[in-house]
């Protein structure tokens, strides 16, 4: 048996492109001291100096060769490191790999992974379920009454600010509200501590620029909107004797609740064997989270649902994590965990299957696109008058043509002449209406759209931007 | 639903926001817009809670009590859900079919390989010019969301990154870059317009050409110089070249000038002639020296001649004579690089008139007729430069070039070297030392090489290359082919250790000896003779393990200088040392610092690893 792998499959493995270039470079600079691989070709090994006194072991496993093992004995935290990136890049290089021994630590490595699979395939031919996890409601009590507390201050916070007035707000005031933004973390109340930073943030770039004040003014409503949905959230599971999970709204997350898997299968949101294909993809850097977000958009094949992938990389971690990147590959989904949401409700997912897309899969897709936008804008305008709803929904939606006027202002427009302007909005950051000029007119008409709305109060407008346009066999990804 | 109202009230509950809330009793603003919500909420159930808000907020029951930011917030919660139910999505004006400009581009780049190039393109700061190279040779820019900031690219701050997006990346585009960069284009515009037309110029096809002219004609003069240069290629152009070689801006009659010169008509030809008797004589000539046209060439030798015998005449008049020499200077540089048969029997006369044109102190002239000369294989141009170089050793190269081309190698040795004997002889002198000088720096140009060459940079951080410089010299057979045996001795008799090496012949004993002579007596060598002189060893074909030696004495060296970098051959050869070596080179390394320092270590590694290599494939 042969390890057949590609440059860009070990690209995909790499947490990040300097990941990528670091472990090229390593081959390139003959940092490797020797090179080894297993009677049966399951294992690559080698060694590689570093800044250590010592070489670095590091290997790879192709024992389960859908789910290779890299390990290494440096010291990084990113997993994998660049040695064992190196060490697959010299593979596929066409290094000469001598045969030898496996090594021990390897083998009894091996042999734990074992007997944790053959652990759990028993435990799940008996049938035993995992045992729900006992939960100290006294403890849980008393941290939902920290958070009404917190909502309380946070309150009055905000109707301070309020009565005296945005435009009095100084250096000093900055200063305070930063304070509650910490204390807001004591009282576990982790989204409305972003919310708050939110407000900062804001008003920070107010005494510069005018137009802030209005978008510090959603904010404050946004804050008024989750204090007192929360209050009634929070005061309602207080009386709960089970204090039980929202798992129907948004407002646990709003609160700072982190869902795990097993908490959203308890609660009935997951489903089995999904297709997923990804329609876009970007990545941004949220001030008010601390984080950045990695934002991928994919389409449920069989129910056309479109689904958000998120991951937070907390500033602290970034170097870490792995940086998602775009997809282009069928995702198999064994078990999709759903969140409780509205439109474009967020997935997650433990273990997945890539399948190589072909463009039938593309052109099926098409079949999922909103034909009527009068139908679309209804959907989208009935979420967003919730105040604590995903302000930006995507959709796709099916172009008849597009259009442009004077102004050179463009719009879609749908079989019955309803239109939808097209502009470039905030949430994405980067600009994509002024490449649809690049693309061939054929293209833009009778095409599918995914597309991101936004509504500015401002302007009284309802825009979206497109992402993503789908014609016949052909995906253009106008986004990422 | 009267929207207008709406965010009217919108507008208003802003104002409060930003002056504060404890303003909002009794607002009369307010107040006056409270009857159209109460009428309206007669029949829409939203306006009547909206009129209650209001009242709430303006009219407190009690003004003790009154919580007037809570207020506030409830109406504009509501209000900012109304109004999202509110948004328009339609365009105002009337709607066409898109104006569409075309590519064949797709979107093949996943995020993480394209945002790298966009924030390269995008934003400021150091290594951008790297990433956008390397991203241009992977070809990423095909993808259509690189196109337009590839464009912007041409106003970076950064000039290197303008001009290899001007000279690469936009023209790897092809045609269909055009009608983009023709929609953003203002003629009236600065240097960034001048770059847009420019690449129009290289990439568009004969139906710019009326966009061009019109550029060249009216543009900014940024603008018009970078159109006028477009234009030389394209003959139906030449009367407007002319006229503009006429006019009255310097910048546009230059770039005239060397357009005319690229199209190479007669006309342009004559127009170039003519402006050598006007005041742009020095434009004239730097745009002739660009120009193939034999009828300029004849017309300017006739004037240069003419002038020439004009010196006769004015040598006594000083002011007459420094005007008359400018002049020369400017046909001189019309006629770089061009050839005729009246051109050599120009300079022909010159060198026969030597001593006439030195009194004049215009050795520049002879300069000129001395290359000229050089590159012309007739026995009668070599005699001539044997002439010039018996009055003056700075033309022992030309005449020493010439003969190489000619003579044969004994026939050369004998001429420069035997027929000398007793010359060379007299250390002291002064004239012998600076014709042995000239004669070892010409015999050097023509067998050693040096340049700069990459190659991987094995001991750095990253996969980037380095340069090293490289010595190259003509293979043996060659050597033999083409030099007389006797210089090897002469050159050792001489002391001249670089030009050994380069004549080192195969199992040479001698020159051997003499070279490792000169290892070990001489010290301080830099990289580059270090360099030369393991080359030598090797072309006189010096055993293995003498090589090496050589090698390790020369880094032994405590007064070498060869500190910062090991040049090119050296590196090679401390490539290829034997792992035996390990200990030697790692009780020297901490000698050598920077680069060298580095090289070193990587040469260390690299012998553990082939030792250790060894040892794994016995194990086995």
């Amino acid at each position: 048996m042969l390890i057949e792998i590609t440059e860009s499959y070990i690209d995909s493995l790499a947490p990040n492109s300097s990941a990528i270039k670091n472990g090229q470079g390593l081959v390139k600079k003959r940092s490797f001291v020797r090179f080894n691989r297993s009677q049966d070709a399951t294992l690559l090994f080698g060694e590689c100096s570093g800044s250590g006194s010592s070489n670095y072991q590091c290997s790879a496993d192709f024992i389960h060769p859908e789910n290779p093992v890299l390990r290494c004995s440096c010291p990084s935290r990113q997993l994998p490191c660049k040695h064992a990136l190196g060490l697959l890049y010299a593979y596929v290089g066409g290094a000469e790999f001598i045969e030898a021994e496996v090594p021990e630590d390897i083998l009894l490595k091996r042999e734990k992974v074992e007997k944790r699979e053959e652990k759990k395939s028993k435990q799940a031919a008996e049938g035993v379920e995992a045992k729900p996890k006992k939960v100290n409601k006294s403890a849980l009590k008393k941290k939902v009454q920290a958070q009404l507390d917190g909502l309380e201050l946070l309150e009055k916070l905000v109707l301070s600010l309020i009565r005296g007035g945005l435009a009095t707000i100084d250096k000093k005031v900055l200063k305070t509200i930063d304070e509650h933004v910490k204390q807001m973390g004591n009282y576990y109340l982790t989204g409305a501590q972003m919310e708050l930073r939110q407000l900062s943030l804001l008003l920070k770039q107010a005494s510069e620029r005018e137009e802030f004040y209005t978008y510090a003014v959603e904010q404050l409503t946004l804050i008024h909107a989750l204090v007192k949905k929360g209050r009634t959230h929070l005061t309602a599971k207080l009386a709960d004797p089970e204090l039980a999970l929202d798992h129907e709204s948004t407002i646990e997350e709003w609160l700072g609740h982190a869902w795990q898997l097993d908490q959203l299968k308890a609660c009935g949101l997951m489903k089995e064997q999904v297709e997923l294909v990804q329609l876009a993809y970007f990545s941004y850097d949220d001030q008010a989270r601390q984080e950045l977000v990695d934002l991928g958009y994919w389409l449920e094949r069989s129910s056309g649902e479109i689904h958000r992938t998120i991951q937070y990389r907390p500033y602290k971690a970034s170097k870490h994590m792995k940086e998602e990147d775009s997809y282009f590959d069928v995702v198999q989904v064994p078990a999709l965990y759903t969140y409780p949401g509205d439109m474009n409700r967020r997935v997650r997912w433990e273990n997945m299957t890539p399948r190589s897309i072909d463009p039938q899969v593309i052109a099926s897709m098409s079949k999922h696109g909103h034909s009527s936008y009068a139908e679309a804008i209804k959907l989208v305008k009935n979420q967003l008058k919730n105040p604590l709803s995903d302000r930006n929904p995507v959709m796709l939606v099916h172009v008849a043509e597009v259009v442009q006027n004077e102004q050179g202002q463009y719009a879609i427009v749908d079989q019955a002449g309803q239109q939808l302007a097209l502009e470039d909005i905030a949430p994405t950051n980067q600009g994509t209406v002024s490449l649809l000029p690049y693309i061939p007119a054929d293209q833009l008409s009778d095409a599918t759209m995914l597309v991101m709305f936004e509504h500015r109060i401002a302007e009284g407008k309802l825009y979206v931007q497109p992402l993503t346009i789908i014609k016949g066999a052909d995906m253009i990804r106008l986004l990422y | 639903m009267s929207t207008a109202l709406l965010q009217e009230l919108h507008q208003e509950l802003r104002r409060l926001y930003i002056a504060g809330s404890d303003l909002a009793a009794g607002d009369f603003r307010l107040k006056r817009m409270l009857p159209q919500f109460q009428q309206l909420g007669e029949r829409a159930p939203v306006f009547k809670r909206l009129a209650e808000s209001i009242t709430a907020l303006v009219e407190p029951a009690d003004s003790l009590q009154h919580r007037s930011a809570e207020c506030l917030q409830d109406v504009t919660l509501l209000l900012e859900s109304v109004l999202r139910t509110q948004g328009v999505t339609t365009v105002s004006g009337e709607l066409g079919q898109l104006d569409s400009r075309p590519t064949n581009l797709t979107t093949f780049l996943p995020y993480r390989k394209l945002a790298d190039v966009e924030r390269a393109l995008m934003t400021t700061g150091s290594g951008r010019y790297e990433i956008i190279v390397h991203a241009f040779e992977e070809g990423m820019f095909q993808d259509l969301r690189l196109m337009s900031l590839a464009i912007n690219a041409l106003q970076d701050p950064y000039t290197d990154i303008v001009n290899y997006t001007m000279k690469h990346v936009l023209p790897g585009y092809g045609e269909q870059i055009v009608p983009h960069l023709v929609r953003s284009f203002d003629a009236t515009g600065g240097k960034l317009e001048a770059r847009k037309l420019k690449v129009i110029g290289e990439v568009g096809s004969e139906d710019m050409l009326g966009l061009i002219y019109e550029a060249a004609e009216s543009g900014s003069d940024d603008v018009r110089i970078a159109g006028i240069e477009a234009l030389g290629k394209h003959q139906q152009y030449e009367s407007s070249l002319v006229e503009w070689s006429k006019d009255k801006k310097k910048s546009i009659r230059e770039a005239a000038y060397f357009a005319l010169a690229e199209m190479g008509t007669d006309t342009a030809a004559a127009r170039l002639h003519e402006a050598f008797s006007g005041k742009d004589m020095e434009l004239a000539a730097e745009a002739a020296a660009k120009c193939d046209s034999m009828q300029l060439t004849m017309k300017l030798v006739k004037d240069l001649g003419a002038e020439l015998h004009r010196a006769l005449e004015l040598k006594n008049d000083k002011k007459k004579m420094e005007v008359l020499w400018t002049k020369v200077q400017h046909y001189l540089t019309g006629l770089e690089g061009k050839r005729s048969t009246e051109l050599y029997a120009l300079y022909t006369y010159t060198v026969e008139h030597y001593a006439l044109f030195i009194s004049f102190g215009w050795m520049d002239l002879i300069d000129y007729a001395a290359n000229y000369l050089s590159q012309e294989s007739t026995e009668e141009a070599l005699r001539l430069l044997q002439q010039l170089e018996q009055n003056n050793v700075r033309y022992i190269p030309h005449a020493f070039r010439a003969a190489f081309q000619q003579l044969s190698p004994a026939e050369l040795f004998d001429y420069y070297v035997e027929s000398l004997r007793n010359k060379w002889k007299m250390v002291m002198n002064k004239d012998t030392n600076k014709r042995k000088q000239q004669l070892f720096r010409v015999v050097e140009e023509l067998v050693i090489e040096r340049e700069y060459k990459q190659c991987p940079t094995l001991w750095g951080a990253q996969q980037e290359q380095s340069t090293l410089l490289a010595i190259e010299m003509p293979p043996l057979e060659q050597m033999a082919v083409q030099w007389d045996s006797r210089w090897l001795a002469w050159f050792m008799e001489q002391g001249a250790t670089e030009l050994v090496c380069a004549f080192a012949s195969p199992g040479h004993k001698g020159c051997q000896q003499f070279m490792l002579q000169q290892l070990t007596e001489h010290t301080g060598f830099s990289t580059s003779t270090a360099g030369l002189l393991l080359a030598g060893l090797e072309r006189a074909e010096a055993e293995e393990h003498v090589r090496y030696e050589a090698l390790m004495t020369l880094l032994e060296n405590k007064r070498n200088k060869m500190g910062y970098v090991f040049e090119w051959n050296v590196w090679e050869q401390l490539c290829q040392l034997p792992a035996t070596y390990h200990a030697r080179l790692a009780a020297i390394a901490p000698n050598y610092r920077y680069t060298a320092g580095n090289q070193l270590e990587y040469v260390l590694r690299v012998m553990q690893a082939d030792g250790t290599a060894v040892h794994a494939g016995q194990s086995v």
